[in-house]
């Protein structure tokens, strides 16, 4: 501890030491005209004021302005040229430490020197006189100071931002690679029976092929009249065969049911992929006019995945004018919010979602009515990190970028929570884009 | 003979119209939406292989397929899913005990081919007077059984010995090496085993293991997570219980009574051993390694038999 703080203070005598003009000090009992000589030393040009000095402690200063002053009355010289220059120092002068910090020192000087600028301060080590130091040269290097802060804190901004937008990237990536498993998942049950049934009909096609063919080569022979008898009869024979082993006509009838499935199942992986598509729009222009009804549903479509069989959903979707966003982002937010709910409930519940238009603005209301936010997790939702799931299941990130989100839209989201009764978001966007500030860097 | 009946239940209908075009002509298909429906078709009819989704609506496939292993135990139970997530495979294990873990899509013949073999061998069941009973008068013990633990740490071999005390030969394996050594020298009873002995997956070694002695129950404990893997354990090894390390003493005492319990019956009822017949390993290298490993074991008893 010791070490450290006499290495911090050796630091600040470096700065400081910068700023030291070694002029000789005045003893207190030289005679004011000697003193005043002193001035004329060309070697003193820059100096504003001697130092006094007794026994190394420093008493004051003499200025040159205090000269000034006693020689505008007459006779001063005479009068006052063989007394002591004790009697006319500035016994209060301004005294820095080698060891004190820069920005102390200057903070110092700077509320105690008087204007105008008369006189110079003291630097002392450990009391004892050790130079003289110019106001202007402090001055100049703390500006220097300043501006190297300045940069180091550009510096740290940047790098701030950079990694800001690495964390929101990530986020996203987590929600998005969530929900394309999601939607991974819930393609491959269309898929399997439209599979199925596209493997079944080519099987069945096969065989319809070949009684088709059986009763082709019988009715020739029957119409071109050469086939013996035996052979029809056989031929007969073989196709009654075929005919109790393979039901065609209920076949094809069963395999026109499954043909209609499988359109229907085709529709239904393009519309997950539709939705996808949609959700993400990769390819729309970031910013756009849009309902926001539509992102709403648009969201619901994709966290369907995770609000089926569980979430009740209650939709109360008012007129809205269409607004200019990006829906991108905004799907984001919502998507946010409905998985949030769905994680919220223990068995089953019911999600509320309501938008309407007022005062030049859109409301949105999202309500649960899961296990409710304690009021110091409340406080802290839209805070950077700050996740009550486990480890490794969410980067707490969802609310405070979503939030982030709704800022940029000069809008505002508020919450409210009771535990046991369920979680309730209000989001306000205005009709009118507020100018926004930085777009966000992570528009899809 | 009549067919065997194969009951259907998912809650898409397509998906039981599709499946049922693939079984109606060799067997007696009965369908539903309705877990409940199916729990009373299993309750009431003589069902041979049921087939389950798995995230439906009123009841997960998993915990349908344990009421299925209670109501009518001779059933071959098959998952089949397009949702390959961890807990559902592991339920699957655990509560399911499936016979196989399907994904959707699936392959036509490959599903009739699971079901054929699986109709097969619950027919050889039905013929057995109880599957698995679990709780049947104490068996007398003949031979202390041996119970394996292959895992690099001591922990899970210091809570085996406080749970069976003297009952059991417990030996312990902290490699591959020794693993296969221990299992070449003499029969095992229940197998404990992690997936990885510190460097080395030892996935392959379970998944011989049902080729040395169908009757030899495997229970994972493991932290390794991956239901890709997990599913190949269930269909190529048939563990019997996938345990999330750290697993706590009693819940490793209840599985472990209950395999060694298995183990008795299947070693009682040689057409029970069946129910746990694997596929062929899927996995080039570890089919290789498989190999050696069965050749090294041959080679080995050849030798003590001479």
């Amino acid at each position: 501890m010791r070490q450290s703080n006499t290495s911090v203070k050796g630091v600040y005598a470096r700065e400081i030491l910068a700023l030291v003009n070694p002029v000789e000090a005045v003893s207190p009992e030289l005679a004011v005209a000697e003193v005043s000589g002193l001035f004329l030393n060309p070697a003193y040009a820059k100096v504003l004021s001697l130092p006094v000095v007794e026994n190394g402690r420093p008493l004051g200063v003499i200025s040159r302005y205090r000269f000034m002053d006693m020689y505008l009355k007459q006779y001063a010289r005479e009068i006052y040229g063989k007394r002591p220059i004790r009697d006319f120092i500035n016994d209060k002068p301004l005294i820095v430490e080698l060891d004190q910090p820069l920005a102390e020192a200057a903070l110092y000087v700077a509320e105690n020197m008087q204007f105008p600028l008369t006189e110079d301060f003291i630097i002392t080590r450990h009391g004892k006189y050790l130079g003289v130091g110019f106001v202007m040269d402090l001055l100049k290097a703390m500006e220097a100071r300043m501006r190297a802060n300045t940069e180091e804190l550009n510096h740290a901004y940047s790098r701030l931002k950079s990694s800001q937008l690495a964390l929101v990237q990530s986020e996203k990536m987590a929600s998005l690679g969530q929900m394309v498993a999601g939607v991974a998942h819930e393609i491959n049950t269309p898929l399997g029976y439209v599979q199925n049934n596209v493997a079944i009909g080519q099987e069945l096609f096969t065989q319809v092929r070949d009684v088709v063919a059986s009763y082709e080569a019988l009715v020739d022979n029957l119409l071109n009249g050469q086939a013996s008898d035996d052979q029809i009869a056989e031929q007969m024979q073989q196709i009654s065969e075929m005919r109790a082993g393979f039901d065609a006509q209920e076949m094809l009838g069963e395999m026109q049911g499954l043909m209609v499935d499988s359109l229907y199942g085709i529709n239904q992986i393009s519309e997950l992929v539709m939705n996808l598509k949609n959700f993400s729009r990769m390819d729309a222009a970031a910013t756009d006019l849009a309902n926001v009804n539509d992102c709403i549903e648009s969201a619901l479509n994709i966290g369907r995945n995770v609000l089926k069989n569980k979430v009740e959903v209650v939709k109360e979707l008012g007129e809205l004018p269409k607004i200019t966003c990006s829906p991108s982002q905004l799907n984001q937010v919502f998507l946010n919010l409905f998985t949030n709910a769905a994680q919220a409930m223990e068995g089953s519940g019911y999600l509320h979602i309501k938008t309407w238009h007022a005062e030049e603005a859109l409301h949105i209301e999202i309500a649960d009515n899961g296990k409710g936010i304690s009021p110091e997790n409340l406080a802290r939702i839209f805070d950077p990190f700050f996740t009550t799931k486990p480890v490794g299941e969410g980067t707490g990130l969802g609310l405070a970028i979503s939030q982030e989100i709704i800022v940029q839209h000069g809008g505002e989201i508020k919450v409210e929570s009771r535990i046991g009764e369920g979680t309730h978001f209000h989001i306000r966007l205005p009709v009118v884009a507020v100018a926004r500030h930085e777009p966000m860097a992570m528009a899809a | 003979m009549s067919k065997p009946t194969l009951l259907l239940i998912d809650d898409e209908e397509r998906i039981l119209r599709s499946l049922r075009m693939l079984f109606f002509m060799s067997y007696n298909v009965r369908m539903t939406t309705d877990p409940y429906e199916a729990i009373r078709i299993l309750r009431d009819e003589k069902v041979h292989v049921v087939i389950s989704d798995q995230r439906m609506p009123v009841m997960q496939g998993s915990e349908l397929l344990r009421i299925a292993r209670e109501t009518s135990p001779a059933t071959m139970r098959i998952l089949l899913t397009g949702y390959s997530d961890l807990n559902a495979s592991i339920a699957s294990v655990n509560e399911g005990e499936v016979f196989r873990y399907l994904l959707k899509p699936w392959v036509g013949e490959d599903v009739k081919s699971v079901v054929a073999e699986a109709a097969a061998i619950a027919e050889a069941s039905f013929a057995v007077q109880s599957v698995f009973a679990e709780h049947k008068a104490p068996v007398v013990e003949t031979n202390k059984p041996r119970v394996l633990i292959m895992d690099h740490e001591e922990d899970t071999v210091q809570t085996v010995r406080e749970i069976l005390g003297a009952r059991c030969e417990i030996v312990w394996a902290h490699n591959a090496q020794l693993a296969m050594e221990e299992l070449a020298k003499q029969d095992v009873s229940v197998v404990i085993s992690d997936l990885m002995l510190g460097e080395t997956n030892v996935a392959y070694i379970l998944k011989t293991i049902k080729q040395l002695n169908p009757q030899t129950q495997c229970i994972v404990v493991t932290s390794f997570n991956d239901t890709s893997r997990l599913i190949e354990l269930i269909n190529q090894a048939q563990i019997s219980r996938y345990l999330p390390k750290p697993v706590s003493k009693n819940i490793l005492a209840r599985n472990l009574e209950t395999m060694l319990e298995r183990f008795h019956v299947l070693q009682d009822q040689p057409a029970l051993q069946q129910r746990q017949a694997v596929v062929q390993i899927t996995d080039h290298q570890e089919k290789q390694r498989s190999g050696n490993f069965m050749s090294l074991i041959s080679r080995l008893r050849a030798r003590v038999a001479a």
